[in-house]
């Protein structure tokens, strides 16, 4: 059925965070590797139910492949005998969970209220700007970068608090914007 | 008073040592020393459940996420043995850590992850756990990471497995990311997540101690908290009654202050050290300018202004006397220059992005209070906005909904609202849309909410 | 069972109920949404609540326990503010399509706001969009419009807990949350419009329902489906002669609330044009209209002169579609009077249909709905060991019947199979009751118009045996007659019945000497079952408590709407 965009509080279309609600086809089917499938296998060994190794098996799929496409939620549904319904539903619930590829650089911007207090909107903003006038959640034409908003990430102290990837980046404020997207190969 | 004089670090002891994330340092220093004599000592008799229990509930040690529940008393309410149907019993530990201005359970996880998990090992014998997760949002990546490699040196030590030691003991830990959602701290919403399922808080009762993961008895413990447990047992209960401000809030605590002070940062102190103390740890108000406000406890507790925080004990019960809450112990300091109706603004956004969705008063009320204090600083703001406002906030929370994220949600509006009310008011002064009027709301509602908000500031 | 007090007055409730619940039983309707009683407890709509003494906080009472001795209070002004706030919110994002919204008229929302809310509106924010989401078909038979979902995720709950299909999902989160399929999978199982009943407003539709007509002129009547020997209990909704929908009755002895989309869609089949005249063959084969004067002596002509030269070449075939009143006048003419040994009928294996009750599920595997009722009337079920049952009946291949005599021209799906008709054919004279034209009318020699089953009453027995009374909706058009009506004047032709009975003088005859009706009675409740609700979502059934008028003053505070008799 027709998927259609959204504007949540400002966010658009594109955000592989909260872009279009509809699962996206990566254009074929997908299956874990050996290596992933194996360590999926262990995974059902800690859980008493197929269910509960759900959000572990997602970032599995993630990991293996780049993102949470419509192909990969029936895969895993299949996997965990559950209905690939719900397994959408339990992907679109988490915000970590991408649903469109990423840049190969996700910077995440925390705008919650320390960071707010020290500055981060306008580190938000700012970065944005100068990476082409992007909107919130879009990639680069080039694919290196996507600017994602995100709420507190836990490093209220080092504010502002940025995140790339897996990685935290500390009081990257507005004068320091610049050092810092260098530093993103 | 003498339960309030400075200790030697307790949880932050081992961090910024080189290697404090490794087993052998952790050993070198007195680590698992509790949990190796509890295990031998469980199979003469001299170590029982009930005596870790006992130790714990006498230490008076309260729950570091954000309830503040005596910790002794809540592991009492899973039902013994003979009571539970043959069901086991899960402890999680709640390291979800996601309320603003919070950060110590990050620090503990990627500085002495060891503590964290003795603490753990020490609760499970006291619960008779035979699998304990830890629930990491997922994203603390670097916090997973350590916390999984120190399981697996755990395991390769024997002191996780299958008869630890020789003691008849099975335990097993799994670390479980969770997907990125503030409310699956909410105990009973991490109990959702954990068994692969969108966060929504469950309707209490029944509570997890008597039907939690998997309908079984299950305990959650936030990191802080359970890395208390392997002190108490270390040192036992009247030592750390002996550290706190009284019988009621005892022991060493993390302090996690943020926003304008000179020194950001995680602070142990005894818990319950008045607040000019602590600001003092960190530094002051940033470039000595004048105090504001504080959120004293995570952007779910009421803001304080700089007169009402005077003097205030830093704890449960001293927040609790002034009207706003400890919470997790997360204090926002916000200096003269902060825009107040801006920082209430944000906070709402952070409430709007993170209900779950799933009971009206919240799913629409914390959006639509986002909206109009957008619209106000945005400079379309209504005299009449502000009691709307209130209004509003006011019909959400206090059994209105499932679990208290309305409560935690309306905590920042109705105190900024009210106590920076000047400030509202100068944007609306500016709006072109000041004078517009909504027709008023009919006779019962008015009155109501009028009842309800003497209610709430009672 | 517990003592419980609601608003003061003490009422007896069984262990296990909820508040709500117990309200309902002393008389007062508390608002809900997400509550159904055959759904899980959930608790998230917050519409429900109330104050129970010695709980500090307004509570939602579907998910209060009773306990004996609880003191509920569901109409204090705390509890009536606490509904005005969740009516509130849930009117903020809410579009104004009332008026051109199905569900006008049979609308939670609506008829809750009349109890709850304010008259006026506080918010001037901009609504919640969900562009793309809205008005689309999920699924071959309903259609969805996200900007009216309440998000109370009873048609979730529906496919999770009762077809146990999953294809619902809530999507995103916090106020963005809404309710869809997963791409590919579409809503589609074999109940999948009762997904579309459970919802309170009108996020959910059926298709085919869509803009046909505003339920407030729909006409109702209980009727039972005729699709197989379930059984379920239906309601007929029609208006000037033209019937637009079924809807499921409330039954838990057969169909809980559901409707199987097999079931709910056989609607159309009662608007298909029907038969309108009798129709005879002349000498020549010339066939022409006349009337049932003529039509019946016809037949009465054709049967005598079977029966002196031959009975054992007279063949009567009843039908599992005709009630057992009418198999039963089938069986008594023919049988009993006429002594026609060869009174059969036989009923098609259907493809299964599964109805869910309780928590099992049940099949029907007749493409029928009264084989019992026909068999207990009289009339021998007739069964082959190859399968093919009516052709044992009809291949006496040295002698074809002299007279066959079909009382149902759609007795199976077989009649669009040529050599089927031309099996029947072979008859000297083919006399068919025909509701509609098909192959098998059209080659008969008599044709007798029958009405369909929106124009009869009688009874028909289920799978489990039991006895449901079914009524008629709209009258037959001039010229036609029940199957009832054209027995009785047919065996009046020869002094057997009276054509002043109805449906209920024949039942009262035939108590006596069908099995499993000894002991009934026409005009009792249990045999016709409940009656249509205006809306089937309410709490009715659970107690078996009926509405008392008198009930209806005692709580509401503000305006109440006009009550829509059932």
């Amino acid at each position: 059925m027709s998927g259609g965009a959204n504007t949540p509080l400002g966010e658009l279309p594109g955000n592989p965070r909260a872009g279009e609600h509809g699962a996206r086809s990566c254009g074929h089917p997908v299956a874990f590797g050996a290596e992933t499938k194996a360590a999926f296998d262990r995974l059902l060994t800690r859980y008493p139910t197929k269910q509960a190794a759900l959000l572990p098996a997602l970032w599995l799929a993630q990991k293996e492949f780049g993102w949470i496409s419509r192909e990969a939620v029936d895969y895993v549904a299949s996997l965990l005998e559950l209905s690939p319904a719900f397994v959408w539903g339990v992907v679109t619930f988490y915000t970590m969970y991408n649903r469109a590829p990423v840049g190969k650089h996700l910077i995440q911007v925390c705008t919650s209220i320390s960071c707010h207090l020290n500055g981060a909107e306008s580190v938000y903003a700012a970065c944005r700007k100068k990476l082409g006038d992007l909107k919130p959640g879009e990639t680069t034409p080039d694919g290196k970068y996507t600017v994602v908003e995100v709420e507190c990430i836990a490093q209220c102290d080092k504010a502002p608090a940025v995140q790339v990837n897996e990685d935290d980046f500390f009081y990257v404020t507005e004068e320091k914007l610049d050092d810092f997207l260098k530093g993103l190969k | 008073m003498a339960g309030l004089d400075p200790i030697p670090p307790v949880l932050l002891a081992r961090a910024g040592k080189p290697d404090s994330v490794k087993l052998a340092g952790y050993v070198a220093d007195g680590g698992y020393v509790s949990w190796k004599k509890v295990l031998t000592g469980s199979v003469s008799g001299e170590w029982t459940p009930a005596k870790v229990t006992e130790i714990v509930k006498a230490s008076g040690l309260r729950g570091r996420g954000g309830a503040g529940f005596p910790c002794g008393l809540k592991w009492t309410f899973v039902p013994p043995k003979e009571r539970r149907g043959g069901k086991p019993v899960y402890l999680l530990c709640n390291a979800d850590e996601s309320e603003p201005g919070t950060f110590k359970d990050r620090v503990l996880i990627e500085q002495d992850p060891h503590q964290v998990l003795e603490g753990m090992m020490l609760s499970s014998f006291a619960l008779d756990v035979k699998h304990a997760y830890v629930y990491i949002r997922g994203e603390m990546w670097k916090g997973a990471g350590i916390l999984n490699e120190a399981v697996a040196e755990a395991e390769a030590a024997g002191l996780l497995g299958k008869n630890i030691l020789g003691s008849g003991m099975d335990l097993d830990i799994t670390v479980h990311r969770g997907g990125g959602a503030y409310i699956c701290g909410e105990e009973t919403a991490l109990i959702e997540s954990l068994e692969g399922k969108r966060g929504h808080p469950r309707i209490k009762p029944p509570f997890p101690a008597v039907w939690g993961a998997w309908g079984c008895p299950t305990v959650v413990n936030n990191v802080e908290t359970l890395s208390c447990v392997k002190h108490i047992v270390d040192r036992g209960a009247e030592w750390f009654k002996g550290i706190g401000r009284n019988d009621r809030n005892t022991g060493p605590k993390l302090y996690c202050v943020s926003g304008h002070v000179e020194k950001p940062g995680v602070y142990e102190a005894p818990i319950g050290i008045p607040w000019e103390q602590l600001l003092a740890m960190a530094g002051g108000v940033k470039a000595g300018r004048k105090l504001k406000a504080v959120i004293p406890g995570g952007a779910s507790a009421p803001m304080l202004t700089a007169a009402e925080v005077a003097g205030v004990p830093m704890d449960f019960d001293g927040l609790a006397a002034a009207k706003s809450m400890f919470g997790s112990a997360a204090i926002i300091v916000m200096d003269e220059t902060t825009d107040m109706p801006k920082a209430v603004t944000n906070i709402s956004k952070f409430f709007a992005h993170e209900s779950c969705g799933q009971c009206t008063p919240c799913r629409e009320g914390t959006p639509w209070l986002n909206k109009a204090l957008k619209r106000i600083v945005n400079g379309g703001g209504k005299r009449t906005d502000l009691d709307l406002l209130l209004s509003i906030a006011n019909q959400m929370g206090n059994g209105m909904t499932i679990c208290v994220f309305a409560d935690a949600a309306i905590a920042p509006v109705l105190s900024g609202v009210s106590k920076f009310r000047d400030e509202f008011e100068a944007y609306i002064a500016e709006s072109p849309a000041a004078d517009a009027v909504l027709p008023a709301p009919g006779g019962i509602t008015a009155k109501v909410a009028d009842r309800m908000a003497a209610g709430m500031h009672d | 069972m517990a003592k419980v007090t609601v608003d003061g007055r003490a009422i007896e409730v069984p262990d296990g109920a909820n508040a709500l619940e117990a309200c309902r039983a002393a008389g007062v309707d508390v608002p809900h949404f997400c509550y159904h009683p055959k759904l899980s407890v959930v608790g998230q709509c917050r519409m429900c609540m109330v104050e129970v003494e010695g709980m500090p906080k307004v509570q939602a009472s579907c998910t209060v326990p009773i306990r004996d001795g609880m003191v509920i209070r569901a109409s204090s002004e705390r509890a009536l503010a606490a509904r005005n706030a969740t009516m509130e919110f849930l009117l903020i994002n809410h579009p104004l399509d009332c008026p051109i919204c199905d569900q006008a008229g049979e609308c939670k929302l609506q008829d809750n706001a009349f109890d709850a809310g304010l008259p006026v509106s506080r918010t001037s924010e901009h609504r919640r969009l969900v562009p793309g989401y809205e008005r689309t078909e999920i699924g071959p038979h309903v259609v969805a419009d996200m900007t009216r979902c309440i998000q109370c995720t009873r048609c979730i709950r529906f496919c999770q807990e009762i077809t146990g299909t999953g294809e619902l999902t809530f999507v995103e989160r916090a106020g963005h949350t809404f309710v869809w399929t997963h791409e590919g999978k579409p809503l589609d199982n074999d109940l999948s419009a009762c997904a579309a009943d459970v919802c309170p407003v009108g996020a959910l539709t059926v298709k085919e329902f869509r803009f046909r007509k505003r339920v407030w002129w729909l006409d109702k009547t209980r009727s039972v489906c005729d699709g197989c020997e379930v059984g379920c209990n239906l309601s007929i909704e029609f208006k000037d002669r033209i019937v637009y929908r079924f809807t499921p009755r409330v039954q838990p002895a057969v169909n809980d609330y559901w409707l199987c989309d097999y079931g709910r869609f056989l609607s159309e089949r009662l608007n298909e044009p029907g038969t309108t005249r009798p129709i005879v063959t002349g000498p020549g084969g010339e066939k022409r209209e006349t009337n049932w004067g003529e039509a019946l002596d016809a037949v009465k002509a054709a049967v005598d002169r079977a029966i002196s030269d031959d009975p054992s070449r007279v063949i009567v075939v009843g039908s599992a579609r005709l009630s057992t009143e009418e198999n039963w006048l089938l069986a008594r003419l023919f049988r009993d009077s006429l002594k026609v040994k060869n009174v059969e009928f036989a009923v098609d294996e259907g493809p299964p249909r599964r109805m869910k009750r309780g928590n099992d599920w049940v099949y029907g595997t007749e493409a029928a709905p009264n084989s019992r009722g026909a068999e207990a009337a009289g009339v021998r079920r007739s069964v082959s060991g190859d399968g093919s049952r009516l052709d044992l009946l009809l291949s006496k291949k040295n002698s074809p019947p002299a007279v066959l005599y079909v009382a149902d021209a759609s007795l199976s799906d077989r009649v669009s199979d040529p050599a089927f008709v031309a099996l029947l054919r072979a008859a000297s004279v083919l006399i068919v009751h025909a509701r509609v034209k098909n192959a098998l009318s059209e080659a008969a020699d008599v044709v007798l118009p029958a009405a369909n089953q929106s124009g009869k009453e009688g009874t028909f027995v289920n799978r489990d045996g039991r006895v449901q009374r079914f009524d008629m909706a709209i009258v037959p058009p001039p010229v036609v007659r029940t199957d009832l009506e054209i027995l009785l004047h047919l065996g009046k032709l020869w002094g057997a019945f009276d054509t002043a009975w109805t449906a209920s003088d024949v039942f009262g005859r035939m108590k006596g000497s069908v099995s499993g009706y000894a002991d009934l009675d026409w005009n009792s409740d249990d045999l016709v079952g409940n009656p249509p609700s205006a809306s089937i979502t309410s709490a009715y059934d659970v107690l078996g408590l009926e509405r008392r008028p008198e009930d209806e003053v005692f709580t509401r505070p503000s305006v109440t709407a006009p009550d829509v008799k059932p």
